[in-house]
């Protein structure tokens, strides 16, 4: 996984999903992740970007168009070679079950008969969860609690990364951090990451975002060119002005309430 | 891991057994056995201890699944309406004249009825290709309800004095137990224990949710149908055994992760010893309370297992909800 590759890593092309009986939810949807690029996942709240996700992640069928990871249909690959190339991490964190911290993170290493480089302990020191290894994470704060699944997923040493909205619940700090963690595994592994988020300030950062409007592509590349008032009034319906600033741009409002 | 309560663990599963064995209204000891006594140790308190090994195993270990496939802390084999339907088959074999098998005949109809309310129940739970949680307990939940109902109305129309016993029996009674039961019920229980084994990491997996499971390289559905059916035959070999036994499949699952935590590699096999051991000592207070009269096992589980239940639900670090 170490030479790096221009081409696509995870693709979909022209696909449509709709629940038996329901309309579409994705309708025609084509895009593509390259190694290396950390794409942010915008939309309104029901435009389909879990869905988007949860389809890419393999765990929706589309229900016309295909999924491909490293040139192969998605569907084509066992279970656990495809957990070792991709890896989602789903917007509901409920556990009710007292599991440990480590126990937890340690999950992340089912796929492997033979575990890989990183250690639980790497892990959590890496999310900052690592003093409290053998804390029951049904006793931890939510912010607390998604940085132990983060550690998880980090541990799990896919490629590819499907998080939807892994900065819920998270302070400043650790949304920063978090986004600093990514990108240098970003260099140090050639990480590839889509994450859906809803801070648009956060996603006029990033160095490419995805605009959803019901189930389509709205606009794909970088922010500046994809977030302008007059796209973020398309997909979001509201009137917002997009102002430059010293590093990337910002959106403001005349007056808020 | 916690080596020093893995090691009182077991020493308390050894003594509950040897004591099961060895004490009573009648003790035996066993450095000097009489004729008499190995006659007692053979045919009365060996199959006993047997069973309630084989049934407190097969109850313990499937609760620790339910609670992990249904993701609820309350599921217990029972709550899906698998005891009261082995209950009504039985009934309604004895009502029919079932015979044909002499003393096997309640206990078969037993496993047929929980079998077959197992299905039942995964047939209503089943959607879209797949087993879901909510719609298994929804539905277990609502033939629980009219089982029972049937069950009552049986039993209140009827005079027949072998129903009553069976509907007896049915609520955890091993004192019928005998060598010629087990080795049938013990295949059932040793494939279905063999099946989760296999599972525990993916029951670990499903524990945190079915998206995590499908990342982790699991697949979801397969999984929960294996480990509801492994469920479904040790719960029903176990009711075949010996009738229903309440709290076991409730209550073992989460003492076990008090104790020794909640990785289901540990917990569903500690979940079955503790289980077993746990039977064998209601079975032992139920035979030595008031001899020569017998208590059945079932309400002496749940009349020391219900307030310990209640104590632990005080403790933050067993229930998170």
């Amino acid at each position: 996984m170490s030479s790096v590759s221009d081409g696509p890593i995870l693709e979909m092309a022209n696909v449509s999903f709709n629940y038996p009986g329901g309309g579409p939810i994705v309708a025609g949807l084509s895009c593509s992740v390259r190694e290396r690029e950390i794409i942010g996942l915008l939309g309104a709240n029901g435009s389909g970007k879990s869905t988007i996700l949860k389809i890419a992640a393999g765990m929706l069928r589309p229900s016309q168009g295909e999924v491909i990871l490293w040139n192969k249909a998605l569907k084509s690959y066992r279970n656990r070679d495809r957990a070792k190339l991709l890896c989602y991490f789903p917007q509901q964190l409920d556990v009710n079950v007292p599991f440990t911290v480590r126990e937890i993170v340690g999950m992340g290493l089912y796929p492997y008969e033979i575990p890989p480089v990183m250690t639980v302990d790497d892990a959590m020191d890496m999310v900052g969860v690592g003093d409290k290894a053998d804390a029951f994470v049904t006793n931890l704060s939510g912010g607390e609690r998604r940085r132990v699944f983060l550690a998880m997923t980090l541990i799990q040493g896919a490629g590819i990364l499907l998080l939807d909205e892994p900065l819920a619940n998270l302070d400043i700090k650790y949304q920063i951090e978090f986004l600093k963690l990514l990108r240098s595994l970003k260099e140090a592994r050639g990480l590839s990451v889509v994450m859906a988020l809803h801070d648009i300030n956060l996603a006029l950062q990033f160095e490419k975002v995805m605009l959803i409007k019901s189930g389509e592509v709205h606009g794909i590349g970088a922010p500046e060119v994809v977030l302008t008032s007059a796209t973020i009034r398309d997909a979001f319906d509201v009137e917002v002005e997009v102002r430059k600033a010293e590093y990337g741009a910002y959106i403001t409002h005349e007056k808020w309430f | 891991m916690r080596p020093v309560r893995m090691i009182i663990f077991i020493g308390v599963v050894v003594g509950i057994v040897l004591l099961a064995l060895f004490a009573g209204p009648r003790m035996v000891n066993p450095f000097s056995l009489t004729t008499m006594d190995r006659e007692i140790l053979y045919s009365i308190r060996m199959p006993r201890v047997v069973v309630a090994m084989l049934m407190g195993m097969a109850l313990g270990a499937s609760g620790a699944i339910l609670q992990g496939v249904l993701r609820n802390p309350l599921a217990d084999p029972y709550i899906l309406g698998i005891s009261s339907g082995a209950s009504l088959c039985a009934a309604l074999g004895l009502l029919s004249g079932f015979y044909y098998f002499g003393s096997m005949s309640v206990p078969l109809t037993a496993f047929i009825g929980a079998a077959l309310v197992s299905m039942l129940v995964g047939a209503f739970g089943w959607k879209r290709g797949g087993l879901w949680p909510e719609r298994l307990l929804l539905a277990g939940i609502g033939l629980n309800f009219l089982f029972s109902a049937v069950l009552m109305l049986l039993m209140s129309v009827s005079s027949d004095e072998g129903l009553r016993r069976a509907v007896l029996w049915m609520f955890g009674d091993l004192s019928m137990a005998d060598w010629s039961l087990i080795p049938t019920a013990a295949i059932f229980i040793v494939i279905g224990m063999g099946l989760v084994l296999s599972r525990s990491r993916a029951l670990n997996a499903m524990i945190l949710g079915d998206e995590f499971a499908h990342s982790l390289g699991f697949a979801v559905q397969r999984e929960r149908l294996i480990l509801f059916g492994a469920m479904a035959l040790m719960t029903s070999a176990s009711v075949s055994l010996g009738g229903t036994i309440g709290f076991i499949g409730l209550l073992m699952p989460h003492i076990v992760r008090f104790l020794l935590g909640a990785d289901s590699r540990l917990l569903v096999p500690a979940s079955a010893v503790a289980g077993g051991a746990f039977l064998c000592f209601a079975d032992l207070v139920g035979r030595s309370l008031m001899p020569p009269m017998e208590l059945p096992s079932g309400t002496v589980t749940a009349v020391f297992g219900a307030p310990y239940f209640l104590y632990l639900l005080r403790r933050k670090d067993v229930l998170s909800i």
